[in-house]
């Protein structure tokens, strides 16, 4: 007997001993002591400050430690809990939706004064373009007398719940680091998004859904990928999830042929067992973010199908938004935007593919392809924002509506010649964006362009204010909200940005 | 040779401690060798000793005065007293030595000059002290009652008050950029500290500028110290206000630089130098509005919060920076009426309640109207019918109410009436037959009914 307690204890031992080989004896010789010296200055393993969770002493573990998402408290009262970014990916045109330009109609045709091309570089545009006037009729809407096109003649009659920023520029011309910058804050790869820094700095409230869901509509994911609800830096538990309008809503989440709820949920307690032995023994964050998210998929298995669901929905919220159950569409996601974030949903991102209107075809001029897709938006973004208010959900949510930069004035003249239908280039110097709900001043307008909208005059906000903006109405000071990395700490806006008071109600 | 005196003059905080060290271990020997006075020998050394430290720190004090731009006034007292208390240790010795045979001192009883010579070296210490950290260092930490009964003069930050009307009509200098300065740099560059020879409490000090001259340059903030040193990164050794001192505003750096590029003016106001209203627009009132009422509340105890926490409920403080909660059933759908019993320990802290999507009931109402300070309610997909909503009346800091899509009655509407802080209420219920918004208690509340719907347009079928 004793034989055999002595025979366990020394098959143990040298279990342990076999996970450290030769080879990793002399790996650690040549790194351990750079290590030591490292561990102080890249502090990756270290997600949070003790003193922002409760520790807990049985275990070692703190709150935030076994559950990432763990709710905080923001550093400042904030004006809004939960976040809607609605970012219509490829760029819409303002000078088809929101900014006016009467000016530019008068000088439609005729060719753009070399003095704006100067030192400009623009992604097709070559030579000497012709400007292009406004393809739409514009009107003052609302109380507030702010433009909007024909093209949205559903969203003329929410447009006193938003705030315009008229004026917004970005330094990025292509698709793909236009997008990072809009939804990292930087056109490389590797920074965490918006949404993650919210989750990350909040936490979520509901135990069984994401604190962070993307959903996509128009055919095709935005072209930066999935780096722009990636989570950089931050561990991985706080990038988006992304979730399916159209046939299952996560991938594989029915249970597989055979198997029973019991079983899975034994199989994933007993994982998490080994797991949570592996954390105490390497401090890595991504065991967490594993263990969570094996729970959270295990949880979200009833939860998701659920929320997911919008055939639920009374017929009268349906026609509102437009939705088209089984398929995949813009306004569908819309409404589930709305009741992800009556659950409770941090940050809820939707992307609409199909907006660069180059005009190279009919389905990207600006006077046709255009139109189609601002129709396919117009009822389901003015149904949500009036289902929000209804719910009393506006008040604390905010909308933030967009796409990664504008379109110019100029018609675009791919490869210097003429061509067939109207389009316009991509153009970062000046494009409208809108939020709307928690601690926005309803119906104001910030900033101003030109007369032929080619840059901002008055009022000029860059991608950085814009974030800033954001982490000031969920209670964080943009400067403040750091994450250490590489032996320094990170913000959202890096070494920029500033409040747009002018739009805080 | 400069360097050589500025840097013993730079010891002097060192050095003083020893005298000070030598006295007062003198002084504790001769309270116990006061029966025997059989050490005098070794207490007169050290008095010898202690003497001739602290002819040092009179020279790297003086040295220290002269280098680093103290008014004689601010130090005259510490100065002679420093030197007195260094003559006095000489005659402590002396006096030990019996030296002095026959002199006024000899007669002088011993335990007299130990009492003057504690009492000398306090107050030399003390006024060094004064010098180094602020006269109003050791009675800053007191509450301001006690200081201004002990005669201190509170140090008064001016605060720079711009409104929607005033803004155009203020002066720049006078309401703005002077108090800037009054909180950030006068309370080291002030005729009695006058660092760096700089005076920054007038118009004269301003533009005569300190030992690095200029400080100030019109129309050029890039050359004037006084703007760029502000600007430099807070660990900078050459940052203004050293780090540790209260530090402006990114807003208010930049005022001052406007200020210096608009040709340093003194009298003219806003309006007059065509400045932008966005520049100010930090210093206007804020209307910030939060979610719980203004006055502070103590923590609640961490055994009421996770007793909360264990049955289910969701619960943050609604910032870092208060302590009222924020409670919420998103997790426990499950809540009934009787549930309340836990929130009892917490009631005062809860400002936000989500009770949305529970089983509580209109018997839950009475419970809700014994929360004081409730500020946000939200019971939304309940079966509340709103019968005796009009007790929530007594709250007078609750700010909305979320009844949509609940039962509520057609016939409780009218108890919405009275409520004297109510702005919203949510009463999206089709049943209710009403659309839109409506006013009630003198335009103090809107009652949101919603039931919104987008009327089909032509152009909605049409596909280009």
């Amino acid at each position: 007997m004793k034989n055999n307690i002595e025979k366990l204890i020394a098959e143990k031992l040298k279990r342990e001993i076999e996970t450290q080989t030769r080879r990793h004896f002399i790996k650690q010789c040549a790194t351990g002591m750079g290590g030591i010296a490292l561990g102080s200055i890249f502090m990756g393993c270290d997600p949070l400050t003790p003193s922002k969770t409760n520790s807990n002493l049985h275990t070692g573990f703190t709150e935030r430690d076994l559950n990432p998402l763990a709710t905080l408290s923001p550093p400042f009262a904030p004006r809004a809990k939960n976040v809607i970014y609605l970012h219509m990916a490829g760029a819409p045109s303002q000078l088809e939706m929101f900014d006016y330009k009467p000016e530019l109609a008068k000088l439609n045709n005729q060719e753009c004064p070399q003095s704006l091309l100067e030192g400009k570089k623009f992604a097709f545009i070559r030579g000497t373009p012709k400007l292009l006037g406004p393809q739409a009729t514009f009107k003052q809407e609302g109380e507030s007398g702010n433009w909007v096109s024909d093209n949205l003649p559903h969203f003329k009659k929410v447009v006193d719940e938003v705030a315009f920023l008229k004026a917004v520029h970005t330094d990025q011309f292509n698709h793909g680091p236009a997008q990072l910058f809009m939804h990292t804050g930087s056109p490389r790869l590797g920074r965490p998004s918006i949404g993650s820094w919210v989750t990350y700095g909040l936490g979520s409230e509901n135990q069984n859904l994401p604190g962070f869901v993307v959903l996509t509509s128009g055919g095709k994911a935005p072209s930066a990928g999935k780096s722009v609800w990636g989570s950089g830096f931050l561990p991985s538990v706080y990038q988006g999830v992304q979730c399916r309008s159209k046939g299952d809503p996560v991938l594989y989440i029915e249970d597989p042929d055979g198997i029973s709820r019991d079983l899975k949920k034994n199989t994933i307690k007993a994982i998490n067992e080994i797991n949570k032995k592996e954390y105490s023994k390497y401090a890595d964050p991504e065991i967490l973010a594993r263990i969570n998210q094996y729970e959270m998929a295990y949880r979200m298995q009833i939860a998701v199908p659920e929320v997911m669901n919008i055939n639920n929905e009374p017929d009268y919220i349906k026609e509102m938004y437009g939705v088209e159950p089984g398929k995949e569409s813009f306004a569908n996601n819309c409404l589930l935007a709305r009741k992800l974030v009556e659950d409770g949903v941090r940050f809820v991102q939707l992307f609409d593919w199909g907006w660069d209107a180059h005009g190279t075809d009919a389905s990207t001029a600006v006077d046709l392809g255009l139109k189609n897709k601002c129709r396919e938006i117009d009822r389901p973004m003015s149904a949500l924002l009036l289902d929000l208010k209804q719910r009393g959900l506006l008040e604390d949510t905010l909308v933030v509506w967009g796409g990664e930069f504008g379109r110019t004035p100029m018609q675009e003249n791919r490869e210097g010649k003429t061509m067939g239908f109207k389009g316009r280039d991509h153009h970062g110097d000046a494009f409208t964006m809108w939020m709307a709900g928690g601690g926005i001043k309803k119906g104001a307008s910030h900033g101003q362009t030109d007369a032929i909208g080619f840059s901002g005059v008055d009022g000029r906000v860059s991608v950085h204010d814009v974030h800033a903006t954001i982490l000031h109405l969920l209670g964080f000071d943009h400067e403040q909200f750091t994450f250490d990395f590489q032996g320094r700490p990170f913000r959202l806006t890096d070494v920029e940005g500033e409040v747009i008071h002018e739009i805080l109600a | 040779m400069h360097v050589l005196k500025e840097l013993l003059g730079r010891l002097h905080p060192l050095i003083v401690h020893l005298p000070i060290g030598f006295i007062i271990i003198g002084l504790i020997l001769q309270v116990y060798d006061r029966k025997l006075k059989e050490h005098n020998k070794v207490i007169s050394l050290i008095y010898l000793w202690a003497g001739y430290f602290a002819i040092l720190a009179c020279i790297t004090g003086y040295l220290q005065y002269l280098g680093e731009g103290y008014s004689f006034d601010s130090v005259k007292l510490h100065l002679w007293s420093g030197i007195v208390t260094a003559l006095f240790c000489f005659l402590m010795w002396a006096k030990l030595k019996d030296a002095l045979k026959t002199t006024l001192i000899s007669k002088t009883p011993l335990v007299v000059l130990s009492m003057l010579f504690f009492a000398l070296i306090s107050f030399t210490g003390h006024q060094g002290g004064n010098i180094t950290h602020g006269e109003d260092y050791l009675v800053e930490p007191l509450p301001n009652s006690i200081k201004s009964a002990l005669g201190y003069e509170v140090f008064e930050e001016k605060e720079i008050v711009l409104t929607d009307e005033n803004w155009e009509t203020a002066v720049l200098y006078t309401d703005v950029v002077q108090p800037i300065l009054n909180n950030h740099c006068v309370s080291c560059h002030n005729p009695k500290k006058a660092k760096g020879e700089l005076l920054l409490n007038t118009k004269e000090g301003i533009l005569k500028s300190g030992e690095n001259a200029p400080v100030i340059m019109a129309n050029h903030p890039d050359k004037s110290d006084l703007f760029t040193r502000m600007e430099l990164p807070k660990e900078d050794d050459k940052h203004m206000p050293p780090d540790g001192k209260t530090q402006p505003s990114k807003e208010a750096i930049k005022l001052i630089g406007v200020w210096i590029e608009n040709g340093l003016s003194f009298d003219q106001t806003i309006g007059e130098l065509g400045l932008e209203k966005s520049l100010f627009q930090s210093f206007f009132p804020k209307t910030t509005k939060t979610d719980y009422p203004g006055t502070a509340i103590t923590a609640a105890v961490q055994d009421s919060i996770k007793k909360v926490k264990n049955i289910g409920l969701h619960l943050d403080p609604i910032s870092e920076s208060t302590n009222y909660l924020k409670v919420s059933a998103l997790n426990f759908p499950g809540f009934t009426d009787t549930n309340f019993q836990t929130l009892k320990s917490i009631a005062p802290q809860i400002a936000i309640l989500d009770l949305g999507g529970t089983q509580v009931t209109d018997a839950i109402i009475k419970d809700l109207a014994t929360l004081p300070n409730l500020t946000i309610l939200k019971i939304d997909n309940t079966d509340i019918t709103g019968e005796h909503i009009d007790l929530l009346k007594s709250l007078e800091h609750l700010r909305s109410i979320n009844l949509s899509n609940t039962n509520f009655k057609k016939e409780n509407l009218d108890k919405l009436k009275g409520f004297t802080s109510l702005e919203s209420v949510y009463l999206f219920n089709p049943s209710l037959e009403k659309t839109g918004t409506e006013l009630l208690n003198e335009g103090r509340t809107i009652i949101e009914y919603g039931n919104y719907n987008l009327p089909p347009l032509k152009t909605d079928s049409i596909i280009y």
